[in-house]
């Protein structure tokens, strides 16, 4: 079997792939957390190290652009690096929603808020883990389990509903607290959002394997603001 | 109407075509259709009968004593291998050119006008020559020195020369068997520039074992490999597009991602 | 992997051959054998001098003339200075009436050139004679001796340096005396027969090569054979060749070859034409496989171009096949016109004449070839006609090297086409 330098090549992309998903998962969770423990210190550390996320998204872009020009991969295997290459910038964009939600924890400071901590808590806990779970399906190029992750957004977008809902009635109940209980809808937001971008990527792995492009969920923003 | 328009679309078409050197068969039921004024590329590892296809669209294969054909090959309706079939007049239409530049030891000018005379040519050599030498995007290179032998150019040029001298005996077809294997990457860009061109009033078939030419250069793709007793068998025939993003069979992936064998 | 790993030497060790004894064993043998190689080259340079050196040594040298009339006896003024009056007064009075007559058939001697005069009068009258002659080493060695001895032994004669390669020796026909033989009818027997050879070879033998090549099918038993047997053919000995000639040409196709056919009378079947034609035979062979290794040097791929242009088989040969293969069918031609012009033993069995005085009047007359003369005079006594073998030899040489560079000058033209 020919073709050793460009699996393995492929191999350390992916590794770098994995890596970065689960620098960007850690900041989720990190941003989520200093939401609740309003440590600011903490939120400001995770708003910084997105820049070590971003660098670390060109890193890996060079090193696929490097792969395509050296190896001209054909087929399956260029189906591969473009998906990498979407997969990644999925990654980055995911990590600017945790960097959104570290910005909120900053913005609201020291303010006493009533939030809907929980749905928040599990919106989160749910995205890290379809996100994890996307991402595993993705290196193994499973098809099956990348078609089934899509559909767990249902649960997140439950959750969201009742979230905003219950933000919207916090708004109503205390007005003096309005500036600051806003930003919550852009946690939820991003934390849906997140769960769109992890659809993405499943799309992209059955991409790999089938060579097939569509959209798997129908739900996007338009949707939710009409 | 339906059925003249389905003849008249392909340039060339086989139909179960089988061919043998002597007891061995090379190819074994090969069925194609060109489209007319588009480039086709025939892929396909070492030995997969790939040129041996090539050859009997001009009947090249004529000259190996021991080969024959079975099955058809249509040209204008007609099967070549019909015995009423006069194989030097179908040459002149389906012209050739071949892996290694050969020009002949002759000027630059009488390369490109030999084969017109010997097909009876009577009109203006001097303008038959200037015009095909320009179709072949050699006219600029070579216009102050016609007479100079056609040897003293170097092998990107000589290819052109001798897609020239195809050019110049007015075929409808262009076969080209691996005509970039000896020429530098520069060279072998214009030549499929030169194909590009050339497909707006030719349909060209060229056999390639270079896989990214294919993918540059042609419009449909089909790929040949080897059956279980060596003879070579048509696996796929789709758009280039396709054949070299997300291809059908197995066996084509493991060849074009180069995971063959 | 495991072949490459059971090799002695790495990179490592540099150009440092790690088995110094296989090493130098390897080197003294590459010496060995070019040494080898250079001992023969110089040995067969050896040869070819000594075979020159012996004929150039033959063909000049002094030699002691003797003279049956004294020329002062004749008259008191060199012959050369005579007038024609003088001339014809002596060629009278020293010559027997009968002998006068014949010579005033053409007209009275007083009118005939004077150069004619003067070479009667030393050939009928003067009739000087090779009494000694020497080879051209002892003449530069031992010239005084030379001298001394020519003085005591014939003391009316005298001695000269004598180039047996001359002028006259080109001119004169074949004569009993050594001194007053020639080559110019053997000369000229050869070009004839040479042309004659070329002529019908030639064509020929292309044409069979050029059939054998691009037509016959390889996998046919009758041309396999036809194959094999010139193959064959080209190694038979000439002689077979001239009994051939002798049963085909001279004999068979007698009408033809002797002219019966075109009107020529009184001849046999012993002409130019017929031994021309016994030489295209031997050569025929020799030409068809040297045709055919040229023809098939021709690149296929100039073929394939030629055919795919939708030109015929004989389009092809005859504008791209002939004129590629023409340079090496030209060097094969030289080689095979250097057999002919040197075989002798055809040549006697068709029955060359080996006294013939006239010139060959054209491809239906008896002849006599520079080889036939050569064999001839070596056979013979006298010393003298060893030095005129040996200046035949040196005509036979140069004509054929003159042939050749005729042949190389066609051959270059050809290859120059491009």
């Amino acid at each position: 079997m020919p073709r050793n330098t460009l699996n393995r090549q492929l191999n350390m992309v992916q590794d770098e792939i994995l890596l970065l998903g689960s620098m960007v998962e850690q900041a989720t969770l990190a941003a989520v957390g200093t939401l609740k423990s309003r440590n600011l210190r903490e939120a400001k550390l995770v708003f910084e190290q997105d820049q070590i996320i971003n660098e670390k998204r060109f890193a890996i872009e060079n090193a696929i652009l490097i792969l395509m020009a050296t190896q001209q991969p054909m087929a399956r295997d260029l189906r591969t690096l473009a998906a990498l290459l979407e997969v990644n910038t999925e990654l980055e964009r995911i990590g600017d929603y945790a960097k959104g939600i570290a910005k909120v924890t900053l913005r609201m400071g020291g303010a006493e808020v009533n939030l809907p901590m929980m749905e928040i808590d599990q919106m989160a806990e749910l995205a890290v883990g379809m996100l994890h779970r996307a991402l595993s399906a993705f290196i193994e190029e499973n098809a099956n389990v990348a078609l089934a992750i899509p559909k767990e957004d249902d649960l997140i977008d439950a959750l969201f509903n009742t979230a905003y809902s219950k933000i919207l009635h916090e708004m109503v109940a205390n007005p003096a607290t309005i500036d600051s209980v806003n930003l919550a809808l852009w946690v939820i937001h991003n934390l849906e959002r997140m769960a769109d971008r992890v659809s993405n990527i499943c799309e992209r792995t059955v991409f790999i394997a089938t060579g097939e492009l569509f959209e798997m969920d129908g739900m996007d923003e338009e949707d939710l603001n009409v | 109407m339906e059925d003249m328009n389905q003849s008249t679309k392909y340039a060339i078409e086989t139909r179960g075509l089988n061919i043998f050197y002597g007891d061995f068969q090379a190819v074994k039921d090969i069925s194609l259709q060109f489209e007319r004024n588009r480039i086709t590329a025939i892929i396909g590892p070492s030995g997969c009968g790939k040129s041996t296809v090539l050859r009997a669209f001009n009947r090249m294969n004529d000259f190996v004593p021991s080969a024959h054909a079975t099955g058809e090959v249509l040209y204008h309706d007609q099967n070549i291998y019909d015995p009423s079939v006069d194989a030097v007049q179908l040459r002149r239409l389906i012209g050739m050119v071949f892996q290694k530049p050969n020009p002949f030891p002759k000027s630059i000018y009488d390369n490109v006008a030999w084969g017109a005379k010997m097909n009876g040519f009577r009109g203006n050599t001097d303008d038959l020559v200037e015009e095909t030498l320009r179709q072949a995007a050699l006219w600029d290179e070579v216009k102050d020195n016609l007479k100079k032998s056609a040897l003293a150019l170097s092998g990107g040029q000589q290819q052109r020369l001798c897609i020239a001298r195809a050019l110049a005996v007015r075929p409808e077809i262009i076969l080209m068997d691996e005509p970039c294997s000896a020429l530098d990457p520069i060279a072998t860009l214009k030549i499929e520039d030169l194909m590009r061109e050339l497909s707006q009033n030719y349909t060209i078939i060229i056999v390639t074992h270079n896989m990214q030419q294919a993918a540059r250069a042609s419009d449909y793709t089909s790929f040949f490999t080897m059956d279980t007793d060596r003879s070579g068998i048509m696996v796929e025939y789709n758009e280039t597009s396709l054949i070299f993003t997300k291809p059908k069979d197995q066996r084509t992936e493991d060849y074009i991602t180069g995971r063959f064998g | 992997m495991k072949a490459t790993d059971n090799f002695s030497f790495s990179l490592d060790q540099g150009i440092q051959s790690p088995e110094k004894g296989f090493h130098n064993r390897r080197h003294q043998r590459a010496r060995l054998a070019q040494a080898a190689f250079r001992l023969t080259t110089l040995l067969a340079v050896i040869f070819l001098a000594t075979l020159l050196i012996t004929v150039l040594n033959k063909s000049m040298g002094y030699v002691v003339l003797e003279n049956k009339v004294d020329p002062f006896s004749l008259s008191d003024r060199p012959i050369s200075d005579l007038n024609n009056t003088e001339l014809a007064q002596i060629l009278r009075e020293n010559l027997r009436k009968n002998r006068v007559r014949t010579l005033e058939r053409a007209g009275f001697l007083e009118d005939q050139p004077r150069s004619t005069l003067v070479q009667l009068v030393n050939t009928e009258i003067i009739q000087p004679e090779v009494v000694e002659s020497y080879n051209l080493f002892p003449s530069l060695i031992n010239r005084s001796k030379i001298m001394a001895d020519a003085a005591v032994s014939y003391p009316t004669a005298r001695v000269e340096f004598r180039f047996w390669l001359n002028g006259a020796f080109l001119t004169n026909s074949m004569a009993s005396q050594p001194e007053l033989a020639g080559v110019r009818s053997a000369l000229l027997g050869s070009l004839q027969l040479i042309l004659i050879t070329i002529l019908t070879a030639f064509p020929i033998g292309v044409g069979a090569a050029i059939y054998l090549e691009e037509y016959a099918s390889h996998k046919s038993r009758i041309n396999r054979l036809i194959q094999t047997n010139i193959d064959n053919l080209a190694g038979v000995p000439s002689i077979v060749y001239g009994i051939l000639g002798l049963a085909l040409f001279v004999r068979a196709l007698h009408p033809l070859t002797s002219g019966a056919l075109f009107g020529v009378e009184g001849q046999n079947g012993r002409t130019i034409l017929s031994a021309g034609l016994t030489m295209a035979l031997l050569i025929l062979p020799l030409l068809i496989i040297n045709a055919q290794e040229a023809i098939r040097s021709v690149p296929i791929s100039l073929r394939q171009a030629s055919f795919g242009l939708g030109a015929t088989r004989w389009q092809t040969v005859w504008h791209h096949v002939l004129p590629g293969a023409m340079p090496g069918i030209l060097t094969g031609t030289i080689l095979a016109i250097s057999r002919a012009i040197g075989e002798t033993a055809p040549l006697i069995v068709v029955g060359a004449s080996t006294f013939i005085t006239s010139d060959p009047a054209g491809p239906f007359s008896s002849f006599t070839a520079l080889p036939i003369q050569i064999y001839n005079w070596t056979t013979r006594p006298q010393p003298a006609f060893q030095h005129i073998a040996a200046a035949a030899i040196l005509v036979l040489l140069i004509s054929l090297l003159s042939l050749n560079a005729v042949a190389i000058l066609l051959r270059n033209r050809f290859t120059k086409r491009v």
